[in-house]
């Protein structure tokens, strides 16, 4: 359960170039609840992300994680139960490091990171399999740097491992949009198997409005600072991309553009 | 020849082990760290005081090591707490060992002629007398060797993998909720250990402490590792570290050389160039340059064939 | 990598040679030690001590030095310069009977140490090395080679462990000091300045020398009625600040041989003259630039009783460790009366008439 109270935050606070972007926003997500998050360029969705996880501080108001108050808590240690995949694939993985060193990071999370050995040996089969499961011949080149892989090879294995450890919370930042529409299908499909399988209290922000239609059982549409539109469960299921659609047409206009 | 080849060998060793440390700073951080400057003389102010008081001169190492480690960590906690730049918290840092290594020391040349070194007591006593001319060169072999095999072997560990990261994706860090800031300060501590170190070493190599002694050490630890990394980077079985040692002997292997140009023997002809004791710096560089734009033109033919 | 550089380096050399048109292929034989070495090249190699003794064989009449000099500085240049002269009173002359190797480090320790490392291996006689941390380097090297050192400007010996207490050479190196005559300095300015009561004095926190002699001045000060006030600096950045300072709070400015605060001392007169403070120099050259007077050292002289010393050394006369260092006894007073005018003040005949040299114009 995750609950933003009453929540304020403004930009250049106290210069002229003062932005208002949060006023009183509130929004509870229940467990396990796959919440789809769209809205326009600046209408707050990725600040919203980044408030949750401590990335940015809030002016005012309470963040509250299963009913505990995080707002203080650095981000680092927020991110303990939350798992975050960035829109760019480079954010999740360290492209100098082997693919092999990598899976022992992400599985090291969580843990200490003391003077042990940093792969595990008896963890590389565990590793073999889950790359095996991404369908991409991962598995095989577990000696080669992440650098070289494709951008979508990367998504992959940066959602592997934001959810390679026990977490509660998995937050998606347009995830998909820097990749091909075909992997990013690919990518969209193994996030709903894996949100399915671990039971992930999920937030995924999105600029394809089909993906928020299809996939999680909430769809939030955001508008400078605001939800305009909130859809949970059985009203979600008989929403339809021309709706939304419209809706989204309705306050781009409002805007201008 | 052999003399000279004995003296580049020396000379390069122990700056290696200070290139090591910037190789953590420089390549795995990616952090300007201008606290080596006064980290390198710090590590031979105190081994002078220490040896000069008795302590044993094998216990100078990790005295100096920690001594460093301490200086890095008062850089990284300006950089990180106090959210100061971080070639201004290097330079702060370097400003105040000035003051603090002449306290140390006491004075800006103290020397340690008259004492028992890590090259002629212990294990270095006990060598064959007819290995006498190589005796230095032995003992830096070791340490280099051993302080080699230690940073390959903790980049190997966990917590080694995390400093890797640190350099390579900050942000993954804070994803695997480990604070960044906090890895930042082990790295420069264990660099400006290896800095400490190498000034421990060079100090009783030397036989003296002398306040001025690190001036410019940043820029030859950077030359260092920039040449190593550059000219090996295509041979993919050689360690950065073993490229980084490597780069260190061919820096000062430069400096040999412009020193040589005024005169240079093939057989019986000597060639006098017009260069003179003034133009050590720029021959110096020009060799560099040379270097570095062949190993360039190397690895361009290299991709071709790849 | 290296054996590829090499030849490439060796070609980009003398193709720069080439444009300069100062090719000089000259044969070898220009001294008979080299070419004793060359022939003996094959087994000289294989420890350093049989090749010193090669060398020492066949240096009868022919005699082959490196000098080391630690910075670009006019009062080590001086140094060198009576160093060879030196040489020359005792018959070894450069170009004749000596070839000379010469390098300097530009206060770069780490070059230092390289520097005599390539003389040894040129086989040389014998190391002359200009400064304290040149000495050093000199002498951490000679320790393995066998080769003696003579140094000079090198102010207290003894504390850099180069002698002992005694005077005595602590292995096989001696040579000269340019300890101050701070008495004699103190004499001069209370008879210049007899009202005078505070004597600034700046320094670089970072050079051993200014310390030792700066303690010199504090103990010998009371003695003749002056207090010292001393201003330490870490780069020739601090200079004009702390001048400034100095300057508010002293009747005089006297100077030491600071290699830092020496190569800033236009500066220091020219703000001196600006408030009307007379400014002492330690040696000839900062008479000639603008310093009242001062009871200092000739470099010139102090590199020619060095260089007497390393022919003895070479000669065979004597062994470097047999010999004590030595200091120039006799300080002598330097004017410039130029100076003098500006300041309104009459430098006492007593010390005019035995002066060594007077100016009479301020050179730039």
């Amino acid at each position: 359960m995750l609950e933003l109270r009453h929540i304020e935050k403004y930009y250049n606070a106290g210069t002229v170039n003062e932005m208002c972007l949060f006023q009183d926003f509130n929004l509870t997500i229940k467990d396990h609840q796959f919440v789809s998050v769209v809205g326009s360029n600046g209408s707050g969705k990725t600040s919203m992300l980044n408030l949750i996880c401590g990335s940015i501080p809030v002016d005012e108001g309470r963040i509250l994680m299963n009913g505990k108050d995080i707002t203080k808590l650095p981000e680092h240690k927020r991110l303990r139960s939350i798992g975050r995949v960035y829109q760019n694939p480079a954010m999740g993985t360290c492209p100098n490091m082997t693919i092999l060193e990598n899976m022992a990071l992400a599985d090291n999370k969580g843990k200490s990171f003391n003077l042990l050995p940093g792969t595990n040996r008896q963890r590389i089969d565990a590793y073999r399999e889950s790359l095996k499961t991404l369908g991409l011949g991962l598995e095989d080149k577990l000696d080669v740097k992440v650098g070289v892989l494709s951008g979508g090879q990367r998504q992959a294995m940066a959602l592997l491992m934001s959810t390679m450890t026990p977490i509660e919370f998995l937050i998606l930042d347009e995830h998909t949009a820097a990749l091909d529409p075909k992997t990013a299908e690919t990518i969209m499909e193994l996030t709903n198997k894996i949100v399915k399988e671990k039971q992930l209290t999920t937030i995924m922000v999105t600029h394809n409005l089909r993906y928020a239609v299809e996939y999680g059982n909430r769809l939030l549409m955001m508008h400078q600072g605001g939800i305009v539109i909130d859809k949970a469960d059985e009203e979600k299921e008989e929403i339809q991309i021309d709706e939304i659609l419209k809706k989204f047409n309705e306050i781009s206009i409002e805007c201008g553009n | 020849m052999i003399t000279t080849i004995i003296g580049v060998l020396e000379e390069g060793l122990v700056y290696a082990i200070m290139a090591l440390g910037v190789y953590i700073t420089y390549t795995i951080l990616d952090f300007p760290d201008l606290s080596v400057d006064s980290t390198f003389p710090l590590g031979a102010a105190v081994t002078a005081v220490a040896i000069i008081a008795g302590v044993p001169p094998i216990l100078t190492l990790p005295l100096t090591f920690l001594a460093g480690a301490a200086a890095g960590c008062a850089t990284g906690l300006i950089h990180v707490k106090l959210k100061v730049r971080d070639l201004l918290s290097g330079i702060i840092v370097m400003t105040a060992l000035y003051s603090i290594n002449l306290r140390i020391a006491g004075r800006a040349n103290l020397p340690i002629f008259s004492q028992k070194t890590i090259f002629d007591s212990g294990l270095a006593s006990k060598l064959p007398p007819s290995l006498a001319p190589f005796t230095v060169l032995i003992v830096l072999i070791i340490l280099v060797v051993i302080c080699k095999v230690v940073l390959d072997l903790y980049l190997k560990t966990k917590s080694g993998y995390l400093l890797r990261a640190a350099g390579d994706n900050e942000v993954l860090v804070t994803s695997l909720a480990k604070d960044k800031g906090t890895v930042k300060i082990l790295g420069l501590a264990i660099a400006n250990g290896f800095a400490a170190l190498a000034g421990c070493v060079y100090c009783q190599q030397k036989g003296f402490f002398e306040i001025s002694m690190g001036t410019g050490t940043m820029v030859i630890g950077l030359a260092n590792v920039i040449i190593g990394t550059q000219l090996f980077k295509r041979v993919s079985f050689m360690k950065a570290t073993t490229a980084v040692i490597i780069g260190s002997i061919i820096y000062k292997a430069c400096v040999s050389i412009a020193l040589s140009l005024g005169a240079i023997h093939i057989g019986r002809v000597t060639i006098s160039l017009p260069i003179t004791a003034s133009d050590l710096k720029l021959a110096t560089s020009v060799l560099f340059l040379i270097i570095l734009v062949l190993g360039n033109r190397k690895g361009k033919k290299g991709k071709l064939h790849a | 990598m290296m054996k590829k550089t090499l030849p490439v380096l060796m070609a980009a050399a003398v193709a720069m040679n080439l444009l300069t048109g100062c090719v000089t292929i000259e044969p070898a034989e220009t001294t008979a030690a080299s070419t004793a070495q060359e022939e003996t090249g094959s087994t000289q190699n294989a420890s350093a001590e049989s090749s010193s003794d090669s060398s020492q064989e066949t240096s009868s009449d022919s005699y082959v030095i490196g000098i080391g000099q630690y910075a670009e500085h006019g009062s080590l240049d001086n140094c060198r310069e009576g160093f060879l002269e030196g040489l020359a009173e005792e018959g070894i002359v450069e170009g004749e009977n000596l070839t000379v190797y010469y390098e300097n480090a530009q206060a770069d320790g780490g070059t230092a140490s390289q520097i005599f490392t390539n003389f040894a291996a040129r086989d040389v006689d014998l190391f002359c090395a200009i400064a304290t941390p040149m000495a050093q380097s000199a002498y951490s090297v000679a320790m393995k080679s066998d080769i003696p050192v003579i140094y000079t400007a090198v102010t207290d010996p003894v504390a850099a462990e180069l002698a002992n207490a005694d005077g005595s050479s602590v292995g096989d190196i001696t040579g000269t000091s340019d300890k101050l005559p701070v008495e004699q300095q103190l004499q001069m300015i209370r008879e210049i300045l007899p009202d005078a009561e505070t004597i600034g004095i700046m320094y670089t926190t970072s050079e051993v020398n200014s310390q030792t002699t700066i303690e010199e001045y504090k103990a010998a000060a009371p003695d003749y009625g002056f207090t010292i006030v001393e201003s330490g600096v870490s780069s020739s950045a601090d200079i004009p600040l702390a001048a400034d300072s100095l300057l508010s709070q002293v009747d005089c400015i006297t100077n030491l041989t600071d290699n830092t605060v020496v190569a800033s001392l236009p500066v220091i007169l020219d703000k001196a003259a600006a408030l009307n403070i007379p400014v002492f120099g330690s040696e000839i050259e900062q008479v000639r630039i603008g310093c009242l007077a001062s009871m200092g050292l000739d470099y010139i002289e102090l590199g020619k009783q060095t260089g007497r010393m390393a022919a003895k050394v070479l000669k065979g006369e004597a062994k470097a460790s047999e010999m004590n260092y030595e200091v120039i006894q006799e300080a002598s007073f330097y004017g410039n009366s130029a100076v003098a005018e500006n300041l309104g003040i009459t430098l006492p005949e007593d010390l005019t008439a035995n002066a060594a040299e007077m100016f009479t114009e301020i050179s730039q």
